[in-house]
């Protein structure tokens, strides 16, 4: 695993490590190395949504540290609070942010939704695959969606290939549902199946779930026999067995529904000009996706950059077809859920 | 009305007013929203009232026998542990949630470590257990500055008639220092209906949860609303605390009690139990996190940051406070006015926080600026600092200011030299518990704190959220300490205040 310290280093002294072409087939370009990226220069404020235990903010010190004449103002938070706030300042007439990297869709969608952000340029699309391609806001890296089972209590042969088959299953549930990610989820099957389908998948999993506050905890509760299998992004589980390796904790995907949906990060610009823009291509380069995938163990989307041992990569997963910033929308689904007694 | 009563008043309403500000602006933001929570309204009602009544016992039943412990005992190293059992109150509630969550159960790290089996942690008694352990000490605190007011003789008297120890504290202390305990019992149940973290980690469904989907899910005007119906819960609270009645003494000599060997280990042990609980068990958890994952990046500027801007905000807040106290003690306008400022303390600070930020956008100025941030800790916070000024202002007898005008002091000398020492102990406790809560802070310091500017407890959610807990240990180890310390000088101070009252 690379070292942040060399990450840092590497990408101020402008080294780059090779990238594989494997997703040149996909339509997405190759990965451009930082070093052959613009110099970015003048001010620049972004607001940062999350950010990983400070992984999003080492990315963003080290684009400073390699462009010294950038004077770049971060302001961290919860990707919904940065989202309110956004909105706030653009109804009373102070916006001051340039660019909007969240850790979520949704919060982007919204912001999107509010007439703030510009459409996003070709450029910045290029190194995507076409799936990833929105006007609202660039993608930076992804997360699907997943079942986190103990193999020692549940054979993966009973788990279901498809989300809307779980209720049909005898499998105790842990779920998160004021969870963000798993709204963003519970969104994207009231999109795609409608709002009759989620309302009766929630009603028939209800009795055989457990709640909890966060979507480390339900994993948690998998891998301690509380509950057969757990719905939370793909990450959680990663990181709970880089802590505990012993941990006897397996993920499954489901095809081409709301449970394999992969959720993005993603940068929407706010302000006009090329700052932002080049700001966002290195959030592009093979360096900070390599970085993410390796350290955060999220997918990689940008230049065909082959994701880390253990990371799920996306040419293996079979996600349905949606364009996320329609995850922003979030209030029928909240209906749904209270309707459904679950939130 | 006195020219200098007007001007308490007129000032005490200036500052309830910007207190009471963001609280308008939450009721314009609500204005016009629907919520329709059905027949989940009335569970999450019961489950937020059950559980504040349920904590504020528990609070008050931990918190006032520790306070005549560290007040009146010969307790071997009392400062320090006094000042160790005010640390939990720099703990933010919800990594204490999580700690036991992560630990108790089965397949927790309490059965992974040694094989015993513990029954889990979570529910009504589990938020209980959690939110009883972080906020005993508001009725520690604000207990403690009244006992320190009291003078012996009564009790000595119900001594020498012979009434046994327990019976004569019961009935001769406690009686003295009610509207003491009431002001922290208030804390702790405004703490309560307030917090979020906590509920949520113990799957509890309460108020503050439904505010925090809301708002998570871009329904700002719902969370509004939801928060002003949080407020009712507010008002029934502060209603039931202003009928406790104070009472009026003079000042004396502290008691002593003689605890004896036997009495001072039991003590002892009593005390390391409930650290062990409320500090050793996070701490533990976080540790185990550290020998997994190893302690990542700490920058000791956050620590720096932290102290420095709670400082600032615990001055404010007592500076603030003593008008709005003293208006209180004048009669009921002025008691009215100080009500006010309690509202503050209720509203979830999210919630608090957006409303703020609104405020903040009106004066571009102060917008992201550390001033708003203060400002929005003040507003949140105010009470805790007038709950201990006023509670030892009440029983400050008039009769000394009076001898001292008489004697040919100055007004400005007379509060110096008499009121100021016999309420400092108030000063002091209110001053800790601003900076305590401000150390623990974090919804509104994300929403108002200038770019960039990170604190100990910004950083301890960042790795928290992210389910790095490893990362969380040496920061939370930090807040405990940097507490711990803050809370034992000022206690140091209140002791030199003891030895040049007697």
């Amino acid at each position: 695993m690379m070292d942040r310290r060399t990450f840092l280093k590497g990408l101020s002294a402008l080294g780059a490590l090779g990238v594989s072409p494997a997703w040149a087939a996909s339509g997405a370009a190759e990965a451009v190395p930082a070093d052959q990226l613009p110099e970015l220069s003048g001010d620049l404020t972004v607001y940062l949504g999350r950010g990983e235990g400070g992984l999003y903010k080492q990315v963003v010190e080290a684009i400073r540290e390699r462009n010294p004449s950038l004077s770049l103002e971060v302001r961290r938070g919860s990707s919904s609070g940065l989202a309110n706030t956004l909105v706030a300042e653009s109804e009373h007439g102070g916006a001051r942010a340039d660019a909007f990297w969240s850790i979520d869709a949704s919060s982007l969608g919204h912001v999107a939704s509010e007439g703030l952000t510009r459409p996003v340029p070709a450029a910045l699309h290029e190194p995507l695959p076409e799936a990833f391609r929105f006007e609202a806001f660039a993608p930076v890296s992804g997360r699907v969606r997943s079942m986190a089972y103990n193999p020692e209590r549940v054979r993966e042969a009973d788990l279901p290939e498809r989300i809307m088959d779980l209720p049909d299953t005898d499998l105790t549930v842990g779920w998160a549902p004021s969870y963000g990610a798993f709204q963003s989820f519970l969104t994207a099957m009231r999109l795609l199946e409608g709002e009759a389908a989620t309302r009766a998948w929630l009603r028939g999993i209800q009795g055989r779930a457990r709640s909890y506050a966060g979507e480390l905890g339900a994993v948690m509760a998998a891998a301690q026999g509380e509950v057969d299998l757990a719905l939370a992004n793909h990450y959680y589980t990663l990181r709970l067995k880089e802590g505990q390796p012993e941990t006897s904790l397996e993920l499954a995907f489901t095809r081409g529904d709301a449970g394999a949906l992969v959720n993005t990060s993603g940068i929407a610009l706010l302000s006009q000009g090329a700052t932002p823009v080049d700001f966002a291509r290195y959030l592009h380069s093979g360096e900070v996706q390599r970085f993410l995938a390796e350290e955060a163990y999220e997918i990689p989307l940008a230049g065909g950059v082959e994701p880390p041992a253990g990371v799920p990569a996306l040419a293996r997963l079979e996600p349905p077809e949606l364009d996320l910033t329609r995850l922003g929308d979030l209030q029928p689904t909240l209906a749904l859920m209270r309707e459904a007694g679950v939130l | 009305m006195s020219y200098r009563l007007a001007l308490v008043y007129g000032l005490s309403a200036l500052i309830a007013a910007a207190v009471l500000l963001p609280v308008g602006v939450l009721l314009v933001l609500g204005a016009g929203s629907e919520v329709a929570l059905g027949a989940q309204a009335l569970e999450i009602a019961l489950n937020t009232l059950l559980l504040t009544v349920l904590t504020t016992a528990a609070a008050t039943l931990i918190g006032a026998p520790l306070a005549l412990l560290t007040t009146y005992t010969d307790l071997p190293g009392r400062p320090l542990w006094t000042g160790l059992l005010a640390a939990p109150l720099a703990v933010p509630s919800y990594l204490g949630a999580f700690a036991y969550f992560a630990a108790a159960g089965p397949g927790g790290e309490i059965e992974a470590l040694t094989g015993l089996a513990t029954p889990s942690v979570d529910g009504l008694l589990g938020a209980t257990l959690v939110l009883t352990l972080y906020t005993y000490p508001f009725v520690l605190l604000s207990t403690r500055a009244g006992l320190r007011n009291l003078d012996a003789s009564t009790l000595d008297a119900a001594r020498t008639l012979g009434m046994p120890l327990w019976t004569a504290l019961l009935r001769v202390v406690l009686p003295r220092v009610k509207n003491s305990l009431a002001a922290g019992a208030l804390l702790v149940a405004l703490y309560t209906l307030s917090d979020f973290g906590t509920p949520a980690i113990m799957r509890l469904d309460t108020f503050t949860r439904a505010i925090f989907v809301e708002y998570n899910a871009f329904g700002l005007d719902r969370a509004a609303l939801l928060s002003i119906g949080l407020l009712g819960l507010v008002a029934v609270v502060l209603l039931l605390e202003w009928v406790v009645g104070s009472t009026r003494e003079r000042p004396g000599r502290t008691p002593r009690l003689h605890l004896g060997r036997g009495g001072a280990a039991a003590c002892l042990a009593a005390i390391g139990l409930l650290l062990m609980a409320a500090l050793g068990m996070p701490l533990g958890v976080f540790t185990l996190g550290v020998l997994r994952e190893g302690a990542g990046s700490f920058d000791p500027a956050m620590l720096v940051r932290s102290a420095s801007v709670s400082a600032l905000a615990a001055a404010a807040a007592v500076l603030l406070a003593l008008p709005v106290a003293y208006a209180a003690t004048q009669g009921r306008v002025g008691r009215i006015l100080e009500r006010g400022t309690y509202v503050g303390f209720g509203v979830p600070g999210i919630v608090l926080g957006t409303a703020l930020v609104v405020v903040g956008l009106r004066v571009d100025l102060l917008y992201q600026s550390i001033a708003l941030l203060a400002f929005g800790y003040v507003v949140r916070f105010l009470p805790l600092a007038v709950g201990n000024i006023r509670a030892p202002l009440e029983r400050t007898e008039q009769g000394l200011v009076s001898a001292a005008r008489s004697l040919g002091a100055s007004p400005g000398e007379a509060f110096r030299r008499v009121t100021l020492p016999l309420i400092l102990p108030g000063l002091l406790a209110a001053g800790a518990l601003v900076f305590l809560e401000v150390m623990r802070e974090l919804p509104a310091t994300l929403l108002l704190r200038p770019s960039g500017f990170e604190t100990l407890a910004t950083h301890l959610w960042e790795v928290y959220e992210a389910g790095y807990f490893g990362r969380a240990a040496v920061p939370a180890l930090l807040l405990v300490a940097v507490s711990g310390v803050a809370v034992a000088l000022m206690l140091r101070r209140e002791r030199g205040n003891d030895d040049a009252l007697t």
